[in-house]
Protein backbone atom coordinates (compact mmCIF):
# COMPACT_ATOMS: atom_id res chain seq x y z
CA UNK A 1 0.00 0.00 0.00
CA UNK A 2 1.34 3.40 -0.99
CA UNK A 3 2.53 4.58 2.80
CA UNK A 4 1.02 8.11 2.64
CA UNK A 5 -2.20 6.59 2.35
CA UNK A 6 -1.36 3.61 4.65
CA UNK A 7 -0.48 6.92 7.47
CA UNK A 8 -4.06 8.55 6.50
CA UNK A 9 -5.65 4.92 7.13
CA UNK A 10 -3.75 4.38 10.58
CA UNK A 11 -5.07 8.30 11.52
CA UNK A 12 -8.37 6.77 10.71
CA UNK A 13 -8.38 3.95 12.74
CA UNK A 14 -7.25 6.16 15.58
CA UNK A 15 -10.49 8.11 14.95
CA UNK A 16 -9.40 11.54 13.00
CA UNK A 17 -12.08 12.92 10.82
CA UNK A 18 -9.64 14.59 8.35
CA UNK A 19 -8.20 11.32 7.42
CA UNK A 20 -11.68 9.76 6.69
CA UNK A 21 -12.35 12.73 5.07
CA UNK A 22 -9.54 11.98 2.54
CA UNK A 23 -10.64 8.78 1.79
CA UNK A 24 -13.94 10.49 1.17
CA UNK A 25 -12.28 12.58 -1.43
CA UNK A 26 -10.09 10.37 -2.45
CA UNK A 27 -12.77 7.51 -3.15
CA UNK A 28 -15.88 9.15 -2.78
CA UNK A 29 -16.56 9.68 -6.60
CA UNK A 30 -15.55 6.56 -8.06
CA UNK A 31 -17.88 4.98 -5.19
CA UNK A 32 -20.67 7.43 -6.45
CA UNK A 33 -20.42 6.58 -10.13
CA UNK A 34 -20.56 2.83 -9.44
CA UNK A 35 -23.85 3.15 -7.13
CA UNK A 36 -25.54 5.40 -10.01
CA UNK A 37 -24.54 2.84 -12.12
CA UNK A 38 -26.41 -0.21 -10.41
CA UNK A 39 -29.41 2.19 -8.59
CA UNK A 40 -29.70 4.24 -12.14
CA UNK A 41 -30.97 7.38 -10.01
CA UNK A 42 -28.95 10.18 -8.66
CA UNK A 43 -30.27 10.38 -5.65
CA UNK A 44 -30.57 7.28 -4.18
CA UNK A 45 -26.54 6.83 -5.56
CA UNK A 46 -25.78 9.79 -3.08
CA UNK A 47 -27.82 8.24 -0.38
CA UNK A 48 -26.03 4.82 -1.18
CA UNK A 49 -22.60 6.58 -0.92
CA UNK A 50 -23.50 8.78 1.83
CA UNK A 51 -24.00 4.95 3.78
CA UNK A 52 -21.20 3.20 2.52
CA UNK A 53 -19.00 5.81 3.91
CA UNK A 54 -20.67 6.29 7.78
CA UNK A 55 -20.52 2.71 7.60
CA UNK A 56 -16.71 2.32 6.85
CA UNK A 57 -16.45 4.84 9.53
CA UNK A 58 -18.40 2.33 11.84
CA UNK A 59 -16.19 -0.81 10.50
CA UNK A 60 -12.75 0.60 10.13
CA UNK A 61 -11.61 -2.25 12.43
CA UNK A 62 -12.74 -4.72 9.93
CA UNK A 63 -10.16 -2.73 7.14
CA UNK A 64 -7.13 -5.34 7.66
CA UNK A 65 -3.51 -3.89 6.32
CA UNK A 66 -4.93 -3.80 2.38
CA UNK A 67 -5.88 -1.01 0.06
CA UNK A 68 -9.10 0.65 1.13
CA UNK A 69 -10.37 0.42 -2.32
CA UNK A 70 -11.55 -3.20 -2.78
CA UNK A 71 -13.00 -2.81 0.86
CA UNK A 72 -15.21 0.05 0.36
CA UNK A 73 -15.69 -1.77 -3.40
CA UNK A 74 -17.17 -4.07 -1.42
CA UNK A 75 -19.32 -2.13 1.39
CA UNK A 76 -20.77 0.24 -1.70
CA UNK A 77 -21.83 -2.46 -4.26
CA UNK A 78 -23.47 -4.17 -1.06
CA UNK A 79 -25.26 -0.65 -0.09
CA UNK A 80 -26.25 0.02 -3.77
CA UNK A 81 -28.09 -3.46 -3.84
CA UNK A 82 -29.77 -3.22 -0.72
CA UNK A 83 -30.78 0.34 -1.44
CA UNK A 84 -32.40 -0.99 -4.58
CA UNK A 85 -34.25 -3.80 -3.05
CA UNK A 86 -35.20 -1.44 -0.15
CA UNK A 87 -36.82 1.28 -2.72
CA UNK A 88 -38.79 -1.65 -4.85
CA UNK A 89 -40.09 -3.38 -2.00
CA UNK A 90 -41.89 0.11 -1.19
CA UNK A 91 -42.54 0.43 -4.70
CA UNK A 92 -43.85 -2.84 -5.19
CA UNK A 93 -46.53 -2.54 -1.91
CA UNK A 94 -47.32 1.12 -3.68
CA UNK A 95 -48.12 -0.17 -6.82
CA UNK A 96 -50.51 -2.77 -5.17
CA UNK A 97 -52.27 -0.72 -4.28
CA UNK A 98 -52.55 1.16 -7.47
CA UNK A 99 -51.07 4.58 -5.99
CA UNK A 100 -47.85 4.74 -8.66
CA UNK A 101 -49.47 2.80 -11.05
CA UNK A 102 -47.96 6.30 -13.56
CA UNK A 103 -44.85 5.72 -12.56
CA UNK A 104 -44.55 2.19 -12.90
CA UNK A 105 -41.78 1.12 -15.90
CA UNK A 106 -43.20 0.25 -18.81
CA UNK A 107 -41.01 -1.53 -20.91
CA UNK A 108 -40.61 0.04 -24.37
CA UNK A 109 -42.24 -1.78 -27.36
CA UNK A 110 -39.82 -0.98 -29.91
CA UNK A 111 -38.24 -4.23 -30.59
CA UNK A 112 -34.35 -3.02 -29.87
CA UNK A 113 -33.66 -0.52 -26.73
CA UNK A 114 -30.75 1.83 -26.13
CA UNK A 115 -28.20 0.20 -24.00
CA UNK A 116 -29.38 2.67 -21.05
CA UNK A 117 -33.23 1.23 -21.37
CA UNK A 118 -31.88 -1.94 -21.72
CA UNK A 119 -29.06 -1.79 -18.04
CA UNK A 120 -33.09 -0.53 -16.39
CA UNK A 121 -34.21 -3.96 -17.00
CA UNK A 122 -31.20 -5.84 -15.48
CA UNK A 123 -31.33 -6.79 -12.05
CA UNK A 124 -29.27 -5.13 -9.51
CA UNK A 125 -26.91 -7.19 -9.03
CA UNK A 126 -26.15 -7.81 -12.63
CA UNK A 127 -25.86 -4.23 -13.09
CA UNK A 128 -23.19 -4.35 -9.97
CA UNK A 129 -21.74 -7.30 -11.69
CA UNK A 130 -21.60 -5.11 -14.95
CA UNK A 131 -20.44 -1.84 -13.10
CA UNK A 132 -17.80 -3.09 -11.71
CA UNK A 133 -15.93 -5.60 -14.39
CA UNK A 134 -17.02 -3.07 -17.61
CA UNK A 135 -16.87 0.54 -15.59
CA UNK A 136 -14.62 -0.54 -12.91
CA UNK A 137 -12.55 -2.28 -15.57
CA UNK A 138 -11.90 -5.27 -12.36
CA UNK A 139 -11.07 -8.68 -13.08
CA UNK A 140 -13.52 -11.68 -12.80
CA UNK A 141 -12.09 -12.14 -9.54
CA UNK A 142 -12.08 -8.79 -7.85
CA UNK A 143 -15.19 -8.08 -9.23
CA UNK A 144 -16.43 -11.67 -7.24
CA UNK A 145 -14.32 -10.84 -4.36
CA UNK A 146 -15.84 -7.03 -3.81
CA UNK A 147 -19.29 -9.00 -4.56
CA UNK A 148 -18.56 -11.31 -1.93
CA UNK A 149 -19.28 -14.80 -4.38
CA UNK A 150 -17.86 -17.32 -5.96
CA UNK A 151 -15.89 -16.54 -9.14
CA UNK A 152 -17.77 -19.16 -11.22
CA UNK A 153 -21.36 -17.41 -9.56
CA UNK A 154 -19.27 -13.95 -11.23
CA UNK A 155 -18.75 -15.59 -14.59
CA UNK A 156 -22.67 -17.04 -14.28
CA UNK A 157 -24.11 -13.71 -13.60
CA UNK A 158 -21.77 -11.46 -16.32
CA UNK A 159 -23.05 -14.15 -19.05
CA UNK A 160 -26.58 -14.25 -18.05
CA UNK A 161 -26.50 -10.25 -17.95
CA UNK A 162 -24.72 -9.74 -21.32
CA UNK A 163 -27.01 -12.30 -22.78
CA UNK A 164 -29.85 -10.36 -21.37
CA UNK A 165 -28.63 -6.99 -22.80
CA UNK A 166 -27.86 -8.46 -25.99
CA UNK A 167 -31.78 -9.74 -26.47
CA UNK A 168 -32.96 -6.61 -25.84
CA UNK A 169 -31.01 -4.34 -27.56
CA UNK A 170 -31.19 -6.76 -30.23
CA UNK A 171 -27.24 -6.97 -30.32
CA UNK A 172 -25.76 -10.36 -32.53
CA UNK A 173 -22.65 -12.35 -30.28
CA UNK A 174 -19.92 -11.58 -32.83
CA UNK A 175 -19.01 -15.76 -33.78
CA UNK A 176 -14.87 -15.66 -33.13
CA UNK B 1 -11.94 -11.38 -25.48
CA UNK B 2 -14.22 -8.41 -25.66
CA UNK B 3 -16.34 -7.81 -28.70
CA UNK B 4 -17.66 -5.56 -30.05
CA UNK B 5 -21.10 -5.25 -28.02
CA UNK B 6 -18.73 -5.59 -25.05
CA UNK B 7 -16.76 -2.73 -26.18
CA UNK B 8 -19.76 -0.71 -27.01
CA UNK B 9 -21.10 -1.45 -23.20
CA UNK B 10 -17.58 -0.35 -21.66
CA UNK B 11 -17.70 2.86 -23.75
CA UNK B 12 -21.31 3.61 -22.68
CA UNK B 13 -20.72 2.88 -18.63
CA UNK B 14 -17.86 5.15 -18.86
CA UNK B 15 -19.47 8.29 -20.70
CA UNK B 16 -22.84 7.75 -18.28
CA UNK B 17 -20.09 7.46 -15.55
CA UNK B 18 -18.43 10.76 -16.20
CA UNK B 19 -22.14 12.73 -16.26
CA UNK B 20 -21.29 13.12 -12.43
CA UNK B 21 -18.27 15.38 -13.00
CA UNK B 22 -17.29 15.36 -9.42
CA UNK B 23 -18.05 14.62 -5.73
CA UNK B 24 -20.78 16.80 -5.36
CA UNK B 25 -19.31 18.87 -1.97
CA UNK B 26 -23.10 18.52 -0.20
CA UNK B 27 -22.73 15.00 -0.19
CA UNK B 28 -18.88 15.13 1.35
CA UNK B 29 -20.18 17.14 4.09
CA UNK B 30 -23.35 15.15 4.74
CA UNK B 31 -21.30 11.98 5.18
CA UNK B 32 -18.00 13.91 7.59
CA UNK B 33 -20.75 15.88 9.59
CA UNK B 34 -22.41 12.18 9.75
CA UNK B 35 -19.68 10.66 11.61
CA UNK B 36 -19.46 10.55 15.30
CA UNK B 37 -16.04 12.91 16.57
CA UNK B 38 -15.11 9.61 18.69
CA UNK B 39 -14.45 6.19 17.55
CA UNK B 40 -14.49 2.98 19.38
CA UNK B 41 -10.51 2.60 19.37
CA UNK B 42 -9.91 5.93 21.07
CA UNK B 43 -12.34 5.25 23.67
CA UNK B 44 -11.41 1.37 24.01
CA UNK B 45 -7.84 3.16 24.71
CA UNK B 46 -9.09 6.04 27.17
CA UNK B 47 -10.87 3.23 28.99
CA UNK B 48 -7.73 1.44 29.34
CA UNK B 49 -6.03 4.49 30.86
CA UNK B 50 -9.10 5.13 33.32
CA UNK B 51 -8.16 1.50 34.14
CA UNK B 52 -4.75 2.06 34.59
CA UNK B 53 -5.21 5.18 36.81
CA UNK B 54 -7.91 3.10 38.92
CA UNK B 55 -5.15 0.32 39.84
CA UNK B 56 -2.67 3.46 40.42
CA UNK B 57 -5.49 4.70 42.87
CA UNK B 58 -6.08 1.52 44.39
CA UNK B 59 -2.05 0.74 45.03
CA UNK B 60 -1.53 4.21 46.25
CA UNK B 61 -4.26 4.49 48.80
CA UNK B 62 -4.31 0.93 49.57
CA UNK B 63 -7.38 -0.22 51.67
CA UNK B 64 -7.15 2.75 54.33
CA UNK B 65 -10.43 4.47 53.58
CA UNK B 66 -12.69 2.48 50.97
CA UNK B 67 -14.76 6.15 50.67
CA UNK B 68 -11.47 7.86 49.46
CA UNK B 69 -10.22 5.17 47.43
CA UNK B 70 -13.86 5.17 45.82
CA UNK B 71 -13.99 8.92 45.00
CA UNK B 72 -10.28 9.12 43.80
CA UNK B 73 -11.42 6.07 40.98
CA UNK B 74 -13.98 8.41 39.98
CA UNK B 75 -12.12 11.47 39.96
CA UNK B 76 -9.79 9.53 38.10
CA UNK B 77 -12.22 8.07 35.27
CA UNK B 78 -14.05 11.61 34.91
CA UNK B 79 -10.80 13.32 34.29
CA UNK B 80 -10.39 10.75 31.27
CA UNK B 81 -13.04 10.25 29.73
CA UNK B 82 -14.68 12.36 27.48
CA UNK B 83 -18.04 14.22 28.96
CA UNK B 84 -20.52 12.00 28.19
CA UNK B 85 -22.91 13.02 25.12
CA UNK B 86 -26.52 14.06 25.82
CA UNK B 87 -28.96 11.54 25.95
CA UNK B 88 -30.21 10.72 22.13
CA UNK B 89 -33.61 10.93 23.48
CA UNK B 90 -34.70 14.23 22.07
CA UNK B 91 -36.58 16.47 24.47
CA UNK B 92 -39.87 17.55 23.67
CA UNK B 93 -40.27 21.02 22.81
CA UNK B 94 -43.29 22.60 24.62
CA UNK B 95 -46.78 23.11 23.49
CA UNK B 96 -47.19 26.39 21.08
CA UNK B 97 -50.23 27.55 19.02
CA UNK B 98 -47.81 28.73 16.27
CA UNK B 99 -46.99 26.88 12.73
CA UNK B 100 -44.28 24.25 12.44
CA UNK B 101 -42.11 23.47 9.43
CA UNK B 102 -39.22 20.61 9.43
CA UNK B 103 -38.35 17.50 7.63
CA UNK B 104 -36.12 17.01 4.64
CA UNK B 105 -36.17 19.22 1.99
CA UNK B 106 -36.03 16.96 -1.38
CA UNK B 107 -36.66 13.93 0.68
CA UNK B 108 -39.00 11.70 -0.93
CA UNK B 109 -40.60 9.10 0.70
CA UNK B 110 -44.61 7.03 1.26
CA UNK B 111 -46.14 7.61 4.03
CA UNK B 112 -47.03 4.24 5.78
CA UNK B 113 -49.34 4.44 9.01
CA UNK B 114 -51.50 7.23 10.61
CA UNK B 115 -52.21 6.46 13.95
CA UNK B 116 -53.53 8.36 17.34
CA UNK B 117 -54.05 7.45 21.18
CA UNK B 118 -54.63 9.44 24.19
CA UNK B 119 -51.74 9.78 26.52
CA UNK B 120 -51.75 11.68 30.08
CA UNK B 121 -51.85 15.18 29.32
CA UNK B 122 -51.66 14.89 25.81
CA UNK B 123 -53.53 13.27 22.66
CA UNK B 124 -51.21 11.74 20.09
CA UNK B 125 -51.07 11.72 16.21
CA UNK B 126 -48.11 10.03 14.38
CA UNK B 127 -47.24 10.14 10.51
CA UNK B 128 -45.07 6.93 9.60
CA UNK B 129 -43.34 7.34 6.99
CA UNK B 130 -40.93 4.57 4.56
CA UNK B 131 -38.21 6.19 5.07
CA UNK B 132 -37.36 9.39 6.68
CA UNK B 133 -39.42 12.28 7.20
CA UNK B 134 -40.23 14.65 4.35
CA UNK B 135 -40.46 18.68 4.26
CA UNK B 136 -43.53 19.25 6.50
CA UNK B 137 -45.75 22.28 7.99
CA UNK B 138 -47.96 22.37 10.33
CA UNK B 139 -50.45 24.99 10.35
CA UNK B 140 -53.26 25.35 13.18
CA UNK B 141 -56.64 26.87 12.50
CA UNK B 142 -59.46 28.12 13.96
CA UNK B 143 -62.07 26.33 11.73
CA UNK B 144 -62.25 22.41 11.06
CA UNK B 145 -63.31 23.31 7.57
CA UNK B 146 -60.19 22.15 4.97
CA UNK B 147 -59.82 23.38 1.66
CA UNK B 148 -59.38 20.00 -0.73
CA UNK B 149 -56.14 20.60 -2.63
CA UNK B 150 -56.92 20.99 -6.53
CA UNK B 151 -60.31 20.48 -6.46
CA UNK B 152 -60.56 23.47 -3.92
CA UNK B 153 -63.64 21.72 -2.78
CA UNK B 154 -64.29 22.40 1.43
CA UNK B 155 -64.03 18.76 3.88
CA UNK B 156 -65.64 19.91 6.95
CA UNK B 157 -64.63 17.43 9.97
CA UNK B 158 -65.74 16.90 13.53
CA UNK B 159 -64.64 19.90 15.92
CA UNK B 160 -64.50 23.77 15.97
CA UNK B 161 -60.47 24.08 15.21
CA UNK B 162 -58.22 22.31 13.41
CA UNK B 163 -54.47 21.73 12.26
CA UNK B 164 -53.40 21.13 9.09
CA UNK B 165 -50.24 19.13 8.40
CA UNK B 166 -48.57 19.11 4.68
CA UNK B 167 -45.99 16.80 3.55
CA UNK B 168 -44.27 17.45 0.97
CA UNK B 169 -42.94 14.37 -1.83
CA UNK B 170 -44.85 12.03 -0.01
CA UNK B 171 -47.00 9.36 -1.53
CA UNK B 172 -49.88 7.07 0.63
CA UNK B 173 -48.40 3.73 0.39
CA UNK B 174 -51.92 2.36 1.24
CA UNK B 175 -55.38 3.61 2.05
CA UNK B 176 -55.46 7.04 3.33
CA UNK B 177 -56.34 6.15 6.42
CA UNK B 178 -58.86 8.77 7.85
CA UNK B 179 -60.00 7.77 11.03
CA UNK B 180 -62.64 9.35 13.80
CA UNK B 181 -60.44 8.86 17.28
CA UNK B 182 -62.60 11.35 18.98
CA UNK B 183 -59.91 11.66 21.50
CA UNK B 184 -60.23 14.22 24.34
CA UNK B 185 -58.45 16.82 21.93
CA UNK B 186 -58.62 14.97 18.51
CA UNK B 187 -61.80 13.76 16.45
CA UNK B 188 -61.13 13.48 12.68
CA UNK B 189 -58.30 12.27 10.78
CA UNK B 190 -58.70 12.89 7.23
CA UNK B 191 -56.36 13.03 4.14
CA UNK B 192 -57.56 16.38 2.51
CA UNK B 193 -54.67 16.45 -0.21
CA UNK B 194 -53.29 13.71 -2.80
CA UNK B 195 -51.72 16.29 -5.30
CA UNK B 196 -48.35 15.97 -6.63
CA UNK B 197 -46.78 14.09 -4.49
CA UNK B 198 -47.73 16.15 -1.93
CA UNK B 199 -50.02 14.87 1.29
CA UNK B 200 -52.32 16.96 3.25
CA UNK B 201 -53.53 15.64 6.26
CA UNK B 202 -56.63 17.63 8.38
CA UNK B 203 -56.39 17.18 12.15
CA UNK B 204 -59.85 18.19 13.41
CA UNK B 205 -60.14 19.29 17.27
CA UNK B 206 -62.80 19.70 19.77
CA UNK B 207 -61.28 23.03 20.78
CA UNK B 208 -58.55 24.94 19.66
CA UNK B 209 -55.63 23.42 20.97
CA UNK B 210 -51.72 23.95 21.62
CA UNK B 211 -49.11 21.31 20.12
CA UNK B 212 -45.60 20.23 19.86
CA UNK B 213 -44.01 18.89 16.90
CA UNK B 214 -41.24 16.14 17.23
CA UNK B 215 -39.04 14.19 14.52
CA UNK B 216 -38.40 10.62 15.58
CA UNK B 217 -35.93 7.98 14.11
CA UNK B 218 -36.29 4.34 13.52
CA UNK B 219 -38.53 4.32 11.55
CA UNK B 220 -39.02 7.53 10.39
CA UNK B 221 -41.93 9.47 12.69
CA UNK B 222 -43.80 12.96 12.23
CA UNK B 223 -45.21 12.94 15.62
CA UNK B 224 -47.78 15.72 16.66
CA UNK B 225 -48.60 15.68 20.71
CA UNK B 226 -51.86 17.96 21.48
CA UNK B 227 -51.74 19.92 24.83
CA UNK B 228 -54.69 18.63 27.10
CA UNK B 229 -53.28 19.19 30.59
CA UNK B 230 -54.70 22.52 30.48
CA UNK B 231 -58.29 24.18 29.41
CA UNK B 232 -57.26 26.36 26.09
CA UNK B 233 -60.98 28.06 25.75
CA UNK B 234 -59.05 30.95 24.66
CA UNK B 235 -56.30 29.63 22.46
CA UNK B 236 -56.51 30.63 18.92
CA UNK B 237 -54.50 28.58 15.92
CA UNK B 238 -54.85 30.99 13.01
CA UNK B 239 -51.56 31.68 12.15
CA UNK B 240 -51.19 35.55 12.77
CA UNK B 241 -48.41 36.48 10.83
CA UNK B 242 -48.00 35.40 7.51
CA UNK B 243 -45.72 32.57 7.02
CA UNK B 244 -41.86 33.74 6.03
CA UNK B 245 -42.10 31.27 3.23
CA UNK B 246 -45.02 29.84 0.97
CA UNK B 247 -46.43 26.43 2.92
CA UNK B 248 -47.15 24.71 -0.27
CA UNK B 249 -46.38 24.59 -3.95
CA UNK B 250 -49.93 23.67 -4.45
CA UNK B 251 -51.46 26.03 -6.51
CA UNK B 252 -53.84 28.42 -4.12
CA UNK B 253 -56.04 29.19 -7.74
CA UNK B 254 -55.87 27.88 -10.94
CA UNK B 255 -55.46 29.79 -13.86
CA UNK B 256 -57.90 30.01 -16.49
CA UNK B 257 -58.22 27.77 -19.40
CA UNK B 258 -57.16 29.57 -22.63
CA UNK B 259 -57.63 28.55 -26.39
CA UNK B 260 -54.16 30.00 -27.37
CA UNK B 261 -50.54 28.59 -27.63
CA UNK B 262 -48.88 28.92 -24.50
CA UNK B 263 -45.22 29.30 -23.05
CA UNK B 264 -43.52 30.07 -20.20
CA UNK B 265 -40.48 28.79 -18.12
CA UNK B 266 -36.97 29.77 -17.48
CA UNK B 267 -33.98 29.19 -19.38
CA UNK B 268 -31.82 26.19 -18.20
CA UNK B 269 -28.35 25.68 -18.11
CA UNK B 270 -27.23 22.99 -17.51
CA UNK B 271 -29.97 21.24 -18.84
CA UNK B 272 -33.04 20.14 -16.90
CA UNK B 273 -33.56 16.70 -16.46
CA UNK B 274 -36.51 14.86 -16.91
CA UNK B 275 -37.45 12.15 -14.30
CA UNK B 276 -41.27 11.40 -14.22
CA UNK B 277 -44.69 11.79 -16.52
CA UNK B 278 -48.02 11.54 -15.09
CA UNK B 279 -51.49 11.91 -16.98
CA UNK B 280 -54.45 11.43 -15.19
CA UNK B 281 -58.36 12.82 -15.88
CA UNK B 282 -59.38 14.64 -13.06
CA UNK B 283 -63.35 14.86 -11.87
CA UNK B 284 -62.99 18.66 -12.19
CA UNK B 285 -63.50 18.89 -16.15
CA UNK B 286 -59.45 18.12 -17.10
CA UNK B 287 -57.31 15.54 -18.14
CA UNK B 288 -54.05 16.72 -16.37
CA UNK B 289 -50.21 15.91 -17.55
CA UNK B 290 -47.63 16.36 -15.48
CA UNK B 291 -44.29 16.51 -16.85
CA UNK B 292 -41.85 16.78 -13.32
CA UNK B 293 -38.03 17.50 -13.80
CA UNK B 294 -34.97 16.49 -11.19
CA UNK B 295 -34.55 20.40 -9.90
CA UNK B 296 -34.30 24.12 -10.61
CA UNK B 297 -36.92 26.03 -12.31
CA UNK B 298 -38.99 24.52 -14.97
CA UNK B 299 -37.43 25.17 -17.95
CA UNK B 300 -38.02 26.91 -21.19
CA UNK B 301 -41.03 26.15 -22.60
CA UNK B 302 -43.83 26.30 -25.67
CA UNK B 303 -47.50 24.52 -26.04
CA UNK B 304 -48.65 25.13 -29.74
CA UNK B 305 -51.61 23.44 -30.93
CA UNK B 306 -52.28 21.84 -34.11
CA UNK B 307 -55.07 20.49 -36.43
CA UNK B 308 -53.61 17.11 -37.05
CA UNK B 309 -51.64 14.36 -34.58
CA UNK B 310 -48.50 14.30 -37.26
CA UNK B 311 -45.29 15.35 -35.97
CA UNK B 312 -42.07 14.85 -37.03
CA UNK B 313 -39.60 13.30 -35.04
CA UNK B 314 -36.50 15.12 -33.81
CA UNK B 315 -32.95 14.20 -35.63
CA UNK B 316 -34.51 11.30 -37.44
CA UNK B 317 -36.89 13.54 -39.46
CA UNK B 318 -39.49 10.38 -39.15
CA UNK B 319 -43.05 11.34 -39.40
CA UNK B 320 -45.29 9.96 -36.51
CA UNK B 321 -49.13 9.59 -36.17
CA UNK B 322 -50.76 9.86 -32.70
CA UNK B 323 -54.23 8.68 -31.60
CA UNK B 324 -56.91 11.49 -31.78
CA UNK B 325 -57.61 14.48 -34.43
CA UNK B 326 -55.66 16.87 -33.02
CA UNK B 327 -52.93 17.72 -31.37
CA UNK B 328 -50.43 19.75 -29.14
CA UNK B 329 -46.55 20.21 -29.08
CA UNK B 330 -44.74 20.24 -26.13
CA UNK B 331 -41.03 21.79 -26.89
CA UNK B 332 -38.55 22.18 -23.76
CA UNK B 333 -35.45 24.01 -24.34
CA UNK B 334 -32.61 23.13 -22.17
CA UNK B 335 -34.07 19.84 -20.95
CA UNK B 336 -33.15 16.44 -21.50
CA UNK B 337 -35.35 13.10 -20.91
CA UNK B 338 -31.78 11.07 -21.34
CA UNK B 339 -30.84 9.51 -18.97
CA UNK B 340 -33.59 10.22 -15.92
CA UNK B 341 -36.40 9.43 -17.45
CA UNK B 342 -37.15 5.57 -17.55
CA UNK B 343 -40.84 5.60 -17.74
CA UNK B 344 -42.93 4.80 -21.24
CA UNK B 345 -42.00 7.35 -24.24
CA UNK B 346 -45.47 6.59 -25.71
CA UNK B 347 -48.48 6.50 -23.94
CA UNK B 348 -51.71 5.65 -24.36
CA UNK B 349 -54.32 6.93 -21.44
CA UNK B 350 -57.01 6.66 -22.92
CA UNK B 351 -58.96 9.68 -21.55
CA UNK B 352 -61.84 11.82 -22.85
CA UNK B 353 -59.33 14.29 -24.61
CA UNK B 354 -55.77 13.16 -24.31
CA UNK B 355 -55.41 9.91 -26.33
CA UNK B 356 -51.98 9.35 -26.61
CA UNK B 357 -48.61 11.42 -24.87
CA UNK B 358 -45.30 10.57 -27.16
CA UNK B 359 -41.60 11.61 -27.36
CA UNK B 360 -41.03 13.14 -30.25
CA UNK B 361 -37.09 14.10 -29.41
CA UNK B 362 -34.40 14.25 -27.21
CA UNK B 363 -31.44 15.84 -28.96
CA UNK B 364 -28.93 18.24 -28.03
CA UNK B 365 -30.81 19.78 -24.58
CA UNK B 366 -33.70 20.05 -26.67
CA UNK B 367 -36.79 17.42 -25.78
CA UNK B 368 -39.95 17.30 -27.81
CA UNK B 369 -43.61 15.51 -26.96
CA UNK B 370 -46.58 15.32 -28.70
CA UNK B 371 -50.01 14.87 -27.39
CA UNK B 372 -52.54 13.34 -29.27
CA UNK B 373 -56.19 14.99 -28.47
CA UNK B 374 -59.61 13.35 -28.95
CA UNK B 375 -60.99 17.10 -30.29
CA UNK B 376 -59.30 20.73 -29.52
CA UNK B 377 -59.73 21.44 -26.42
CA UNK B 378 -58.41 25.31 -24.30
CA UNK B 379 -56.23 24.31 -21.94
CA UNK B 380 -53.97 26.01 -18.82
CA UNK B 381 -50.18 25.27 -17.53
CA UNK B 382 -49.25 25.39 -14.32
CA UNK B 383 -45.13 25.76 -13.30
CA UNK B 384 -44.83 23.92 -9.63
CA UNK B 385 -41.78 23.41 -7.36
CA UNK B 386 -40.93 20.80 -5.28
CA UNK B 387 -40.22 18.98 -7.20
CA UNK B 388 -40.22 20.65 -9.89
CA UNK B 389 -43.30 20.23 -12.62
CA UNK B 390 -44.89 21.64 -15.63
CA UNK B 391 -48.26 20.95 -15.59
CA UNK B 392 -50.74 21.13 -18.49
CA UNK B 393 -54.42 21.20 -17.74
CA UNK B 394 -56.34 20.18 -21.71
CA UNK B 395 -60.42 20.73 -20.92
CA UNK B 396 -62.65 17.87 -21.23
CA UNK B 397 -66.40 18.31 -22.49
Amino acid sequence: MDPVLGRTIERWRDGDRNAFQEVVDRYGLKVLRTARLILRDEALAEDATQDTFLKAWRQIGSLRDEEPGPWLNRIATNEAISTYRRRHRFQALAERFGRLSGSKRNVPTEARMDLARALDQLKPDQRAAIALHYYQDLSVEDAARALGIPVDTMKSRLKTALRRLRELTGSEEEIA
Amino acid sequence: MSDKFERELRDYLHKEAARTPQFPRSLRSRIVDGVAPQTRGRIASQLALAGGLVLVAVVALGLRNSTVVINSVHSAIQAVLPTPSPNPTPSLPAFSCTPVSGGTTGLSTGLNSVRSARHDGYDRVVFQFASGIPSYDVVGQDSSTFIKDASGQPVSLDGTAGVKVILRSTDAAASSQDSQPKLQAVRQVAQVGNFEHQLTYGVSLGTATCFRVTDLSNPARLVIDFDTSKPSATASLAPKPAPTSPPSSAPSSLTPFTCTDLSGGTASSPPAQLTAIRIAHQAAGYDRIVFEFAGGPVPSYTLTRQASTHFVKDASGQPVTLQGSSGLKLVFHGAAGYPTYTGSTDQKPGLPVVQEVEQIGDFEGVLSWGIGLSQQSCMRTLELTGPTRLVIDVQTP
